[in-house]
């Protein structure tokens, strides 16, 4: 039997929505207000998560090449999310336990690549 | 529900209250950084702003409420992950620091408490604490 990880919903789908509405309010306003990453600012080096606010708001204003480039787990997130307001009563999952590590691990990679260190 | 020699395991602290003691804590150290730099000047504002910030901080997440103004506000306090007890002045010391760590990878450690089992950060885990609704574990005396 895979290891599952309970994952409850309530949290995920509050912030997913905050997510959506911000990217979508970023990519209707062409907005480059952003975090940068400190992780590249004081290395250079990517984060697993690099990419995720371009990848959202071109997602969320319908850029889904822009999106997929920038960090395919940004479109990811945005279907998530959305389909987490379309199931307002389901209030968990059961994931695999890799999922999560997987995904970071895949993130990484894409992003290392993107910025020419790999 | 508060027996100090038993590991909580009852409700977490959600996403939408960290987030909003966060921001509440923030304006307020932000007030007091703005207040300080238009006496001081610039460097000597943010500098001993910040300083108070880490105080401020350090000195009420130690406290026996676990509790900064903004978790106070929000009805959510620190607690040890194992006992319930408070964490105490050091581990609060090294919890300030491990937000770097959570903050390092565009905020990841943050975001972990969304997926996590007992809704713990990075920080959350370095610490071996977690953060918990005072209706479920109430705070006797703030700051305690």
């Amino acid at each position: 039997m895979t290891a599952v990880q309970r994952v409850e919903l309530r949290d995920l789908r509050f912030a997913g929505a905050a997510m959506v509405a911000v990217g979508a309010a970023r990519g209707v306003s062409h907005s480059s207000i952003g975090l940068p990453c400190p992780l590249r600012a004081l290395t250079g080096i990517p984060c697993p998560l690099c990419g995720m606010t371009t990848s959202v708001s071109a997602a969320a204003s319908g850029h889904i090449a822009t999106a997929f480039f920038a960090n395919p787990a940004g479109l990811v997130a945005v279907v998530v999310a959305l389909a987490l307001l379309a199931v307002p009563r389901r209030e968990s999952v059961d994931l695999p336990r890799w999922v999560v590590p997987a995904a970071l691990v895949f993130m990484w990679v894409w992003e290392l690549f993107r910025f020419g260190i790999l | 529900m508060t027996d100090a020699t038993t590991a909580p395991v009852g409700p977490r602290a959600n996403f939408g209250q960290r987030f909003a003691a966060w921001l509440v804590d923030i304006v307020i150290i932000g007030v007091v950084e703005v207040v300080l730099s238009a006496i001081l000047g610039r460097a000597a504002g943010q500098g001993l702003g910040g300083l108070l910030g880490l105080v401020y901080v350090i000195y009420l997440e130690g406290s026996p409420s676990g509790q900064t103004v903004g978790k106070r506000l929000l009805n959510i306090r620190i607690i040890d992950a194992d006992n319930g007890g408070p964490i105490g002045y050091g581990r609060a010391v090294l919890r300030y620091f491990a937000r770097i760590l959570s903050a390092l990878p565009c905020l990841l450690g943050f975001f972990w408490m969304l997926w996590d089992k007992n809704k713990q950060t990075w920080h959350d885990k370095i610490t071996t604490d977690v953060v918990v609704p005072t209706d479920a574990y109430p705070v006797e005396a703030w700051p305690g």
